[in-house]
């Protein structure tokens, strides 16, 4: 079925059309978010959060970009502000962790080649990573990441090569044994 | 031979990222009953071609309510005339012990007793307070739209509409709460920065916005100063 004329029935109150939009697109969008977040119940209430302001607003939806690429960009902004209100609660425990050494002793460099690399990943900075996971990750085309983060498509070529390289730096000391 | 070794590199990243947070299924059906249930519980949005209509409803409820407040504070006056022949015959520069005072006397011509001043400004504030959680919660609407509609989407109407209720509860005397003052001053800025949007130079200025909204946590400033419920209508 064409996306306009099921838009078209869930505006006109079809409740079949409703679960048809959202079986059409929760996977990905719930793919996304749990790659952003890492946490089954965080990306379970981003997606939740997702369709529900889809729902709420599809009557704005008006063709510009495809409907799977504006629900991704609903998607991204509701991970993005649910991630800040996570942060600062982080930032907080992260404060009494300090406040007494005995209770987070720090680790070593960790010899896990992979947990180096979600390191990695987590420390790019969240417009890298985005596009990082968005692209080399999930597949996503820089065209659909442009019009999902409100970017041109060239500055989602330029993030990505930036994250690369990025990345690259942080696992420089085992790109030897890599390339072998 | 180092491009050689950056693209296996990459290449290794590639494959060892799908990895990296690697999605278990989607719980699709439990997901589906909350969003039932969220949209149930959620009010039911007001289509798009009655916001205008809605605007011009909020700036003359607004208006309204300043006319409201203005009569309120100033019962005096109205009353002054219809009392003046009554004292000013007698003697106009000493009082009669025996005839009340020109502000105490009950004129039987006026509409009912006036309230006290703290009544007046106990009401007129709390009238205030309605009208700011009010203008709150559609300016954290908008911004939420703002956030997730495309960027190609003109706000620059309803950004300026906000804007000018934003200066009328900025300009009202009856919002004195500093803080409630400071995050109108602040969304002042964000709504005239929206309003001004450059064509031309559109995604910087959306850039520069964003990072406005991120740093002064506005969103989160909003949310709080929006009384529970958040459906505050006149």
């Amino acid at each position: 079925m064409e996306p306009t004329s099921l838009v078209a029935r869930v505006l006109a109150g079809d409740q079949d059309a409703e679960r048809e939009l959202y079986d059409s697109h929760v996977d990905r969008v719930y793919r996304l978010v749990y790659r952003m977040v890492g946490d089954g119940e965080l990306a379970a209430d981003y997606t939740q959060d997702t369709f529900i302001r889809a729902f709420d607003r599809l009557a704005t939806f008006r063709g510009e970009a495809a409907l799977s690429t504006w629900i991704t960009a609903i998607a991204i902004s509701v991970v993005y502000n649910g991630q800040r209100k996570v942060k600062r609660l982080r930032a907080r425990e992260v404060d009494l962790e300090h406040a007494d050494p005995v209770a987070a002793p720090a680790r070593e460099a960790d010899p896990d080649l992979k947990r180096k690399l979600a390191a990695a990943i987590e420390g790019l900075p969240v417009g890298y990573r985005t596009v990082f996971l968005m692209h080399d990750v999930e597949g996503y085309t820089h065209l659909e990441i442009g019009s999902a983060l409100g970017i041109q498509e060239g500055t989602s070529k330029a993030q990505l090569s930036r994250a690369r390289a990025k990345l690259r730096q942080q696992l420089a000391e085992y790109a030897g044994d890599l390339a072998s | 031979m180092m491009d050689e070794r950056e693209d296996r590199l990459d290449e290794w990243v590639r494959d060892a990222a799908r990895d990296y947070n690697a999605p278990p299924p989607a719980p699709r059906a439990e997901m589906w009953e909350a969003i039932q249930a969220g949209r149930r519980a959620a009010p039911r949005p007001l289509s798009p071609f009655r916001t205008p209509l809605r605007y011009a409803i909020g700036i003359a409820a607004l208006l309204a309510l300043g006319i409201a407040i203005g009569r309120i504070t100033l019962p005096s006056r109205t009353e002054a005339p219809a009392a003046s022949p009554t004292t000013t015959a007698q003697t106009p520069t000493q009082p009669v012990p025996d005839q009340p005072t020109l502000t105490a006397t009950p004129n039987p011509g006026s509409r009912s007793p006036a309230p006290s001043s703290g009544d007046v400004r106990e009401r007129s504030e709390v009238a205030a307070l309605f009208a700011t959680g009010d203008h709150l919660t559609q300016v954290e609407t908008f911004l939420t739209e703002f956030g997730t509609r495309p960027p190609a989407t003109d706000f620059a109407g309803q950004a300026q509409d906000l804007l000018t209720n934003t200066r009328l509860l900025l300009d009202s005397k009856r919002v004195a709460d500093l803080r409630t003052r400071r995050l109108l001053e602040d969304l002042e800025l964000v709504l005239a920065q929206i309003a001004t949007l450059n064509p031309r130079q559109r995604s910087q200025d959306l850039d520069l916005i964003a990072d406005g909204l991120a740093q002064s946590h506005l969103r989160t400033r909003l949310r709080n100063a929006i009384p529970a419920g958040s459906a505050i209508r006149l």
